[in-house]
């Protein structure tokens, strides 16, 4: 029973938007900074939902999407009635050995070339984006464009 | 005087507890270059989302910084701004973020590099740990950005871009606002670039100078989003019961993929389908990455296979891709078989063919002592043959006659070869009327058998007998049955046989 599970660890791998900026941890938010020789930018995790027969097909790869130092996963969450993006204490492997999909922690992950979206599985329509406002932290938003930035690119680590 | 100290004391107390209670934060160290505009935001989200007061200060001051636009130093909203960054300006700043419960201090080291931009001595920019690290793809369209971090009072035009100092002009490359648009990137575009900016600011005039190191990387990703599975190819698998099985599912994909890879079975997980007995497991993934893709093998493990396993379709799947396996059960080889069936059948036949050769004889008398009932056959005859015999006066004739009728015969062909005879004299019931004897038991024969002996004066008791006459009457005109002529001795003269002998021998020779 010990091989029950098909993966052992998450992938890991980094995200960086358009406009050259990585993302790295402050606090307890993720903010997007431009890199520099020196930048420490947060490793991310992630692993496809093994479960994805009650998910919509469409939309992207359900994947978890967490961070490797410190442990935690980005979820989907209302905060006075705005669906807000939280990092959360968790073991993205606990996550995924869940026996049904544990959407708030779920985003569908759609490529199209070299960009990357990611679109929470609990709220539809709704992305994770680079503010251009206050010191561009990564945020959930349905209002794509210049102003949110939502195109990333999604290097995975060998 | 004490009242008066109180009053002071406590005048100074709420800044004293302010400072305590207020959360330090530091933030990473920053260094800019001297004589160029620098500025820096305040800002740490969540705590600065919301309604909060900021204030900067340098060092441990008390004083906070000025918000005078027109200083050299100033605040501006959340901002802190340099114009221009001096050397003596290097230390720590703090920045005081007030809440309505909560109070926050973040520090803020900042300190000075020297930037070296073509000027005769050396080329390039020296410190290039401080500059933008950027990527452009080999073979795609890339674009450059110009990071111009400065509060909405500075207003920027005349970004200028430049390559090893020189400035960049081509068709390929295409300024826009503050990002330089790269078509058909080439290897040859890494190097070391630097975007010059114009900043004006309450009427004043800097220029802004950043360093990007660009790198190419030439990795493309694998044609299409698709994942191609290479094995297996919705084919069958020849697997006897009982035996272990272990199947490879070989997918390739592009490099950065999320996609999720299972074998399944009737669409559920086959860790899932097979969760209680574990008897059919998929394997731990092992991929190996390439310069443009990734190729992955997931196995399936079959411990026992059985014959519920049989017929039903496993899919591999890989993303939106999928390829399945069937287990049949082993079809023998037909040539083997063929040739083997033919062997043995040629075999059996010679065998037969040569027992039959060598008991042929046992055989047929087996099959009628089997078969042969004694009761009148299909034709309603019970016997084969009459048997017509002289009853010869002469002693030494009869004797020869009595001895072939009564043994040789009933010894050859009855015991022998299974025939059966009527012989008068020995078949027929005592007391009945010998012509009537001799009338039915002649129609039971299928055969007449006429024993002649050579001319003697006993052979005038046949040709008086109404036996004979009887029997060769049947034979002759009524059923037609077949007439075997027995010479037992020569014979000279035939005239002296009645005539009906004389027709018989004459036909049949």
């Amino acid at each position: 029973k010990s091989q029950k599970l098909v993966a052992t660890y998450p992938q890991k791998g980094n995200i960086q938007d358009i406009n050259h900026r990585v993302w790295v941890l402050q606090g307890q938010t993720l903010i997007a900074v431009p890199r520099k020789q020196h930048t420490v930018s947060v490793t991310v995790t992630f692993i496809a939902c093994q479960h994805q027969e009650t998910l919509e097909k469409d939309r992207g790869n359900p994947i978890y999407l967490g961070l490797k130092e410190p442990e935690l996963c980005l979820f989907c969450t209302k905060v006075e009635e705005q669906p807000t993006l939280q990092l959360k204490e968790q073991k993205i492997m606990d996550l995924y050995k869940e026996p049904q999909p544990v959407k708030p922690f779920l985003f569908y992950h759609n490529q199209s070339g070299r960009n990357s979206t990611f679109e929470s599985v609990v709220f539809p329509g709704w992305f994770i984006a680079v503010s251009s406002e206050g010191g561009f932290p990564v945020i959930l938003t349905q209002e794509l464009g210049r102003a949110n930035i939502a195109d990333f690119e999604l290097t995975i680590q060998s | 005087v004490w009242s008066l100290l109180l009053c002071g004391l406590s005048i100074a107390l709420p800044a004293f507890v302010r400072a305590d209670v207020c959360k330090v934060i530091s933030m990473p160290n920053e260094t800019t270059s001297v004589d160029g505009p620098f500025a820096f935001n305040c800002t740490y989200p969540p705590l600065t989302s919301g309604e909060v007061n900021i204030t900067w200060y340098k060092n441990s001051s008390r004083i906070p910084i000025s918000k005078h636009s027109e200083s050299r130093i100033h605040q501006d909203q959340t901002w802190i701004l340099f114009l221009p960054f001096a050397l003596e300006d290097t230390g720590i700043y703090q920045c005081v973020i007030e809440g309505r419960n909560s109070c926050h201090r973040i520090h803020l080291n900042l300190s000075v590099h020297k930037k070296y931009w073509c000027n005769g001595s050396r080329n390039g920019l020296l410190n290039l740990s401080e500059e933008y690290k950027q990527i452009l793809h080999v073979g795609d369209d890339g674009s450059l950005t110009c990071h111009l971090i400065f509060p909405e009072s500075c207003v920027f035009d005349l970004i200028k871009w430049y390559k090893d100092c020189e400035e960049i002009k081509g068709e390929r490359f295409t300024p826009l606002r503050a990002m330089l648009t790269v078509n058909n990137v080439s290897v040859e575009d890494g190097g070391n670039y630097a975007c010059k900016a114009r900043l004006k600011h309450m009427g004043k005039t800097y220029t802004v100078l950043n360093g990007i190191t660009v790198n190419t990387t030439e990795r493309t990703g694998y044609g299409g989003n698709i994942p191609k599975i290479i094995y297996p190819k919705n084919n069958s698998i020849e697997v006897l019961p009982g035996s272990t099985l272990i199947v490879d599912c070989k997918i390739i994909d592009m490099r950065d993929n999320t996609n999720l890879r299972c074998w399944k079975v009737r669409n559920t997980l086959v860790n899932d389908y097979y969760n209680e007995s574990g008897r059919v497991r998929e394997g731990i993934e092992d991929p190996v990455r390439f310069r443009e893709h990734i190729s992955y093998t997931v196995n399936i493990t079959f411990l026992e296979v059985k014959m519920e396993d049989y017929d039903l379709p496993f899919m591999c799947h890989a993303g939106v891709s999928t390829a399945y396996i069937i287990l049949k059960l082993p079809v023998p080889d037909f040539r083997a078989y063929l040739i083997g069936g033919l062997l043995a059948l040629t075999v059996v036949a010679v065998s037969v063919v040569w027992l039959y050769n060598v008991f042929k004889i046992d055989v047929v008398l087996w099959y009628r002592s089997a078969f042969y009932s004694p009761e009148t056959m299909e034709d309603g005859k019970l016997y084969d043959a009459y048997v017509l015999y002289p009853k010869p006066h002469q002693e030494s004739q009869s004797h020869a006659v009595d001895t072939l009728v009564l043994k040789i015969l009933p010894e050859v062909l009855e015991r022998q070869c299974g025939y059966k005879l009527f012989i008068f004299g020995r078949d027929e019931f005592p007391g009945q009327a010998v012509a009537d004897v001799i009338y039915e038991n002649t129609r039971l024969c299928r055969r007449l058998i006429v024993i002649l002996v050579p001319e003697s004066p006993g052979f005038g008791l046949l040709k008086n007998m109404s036996e004979e006459q009887i029997a060769v009457y049947n034979a002759l005109i009524q059923d037609g049955i077949k007439v075997i002529l027995i010479e037992l001795g020569k014979i000279d003269n035939y005239t002296a046989m009645p005539e009906s002998i004389q027709y018989i021998r004459q036909k049949h020779g």
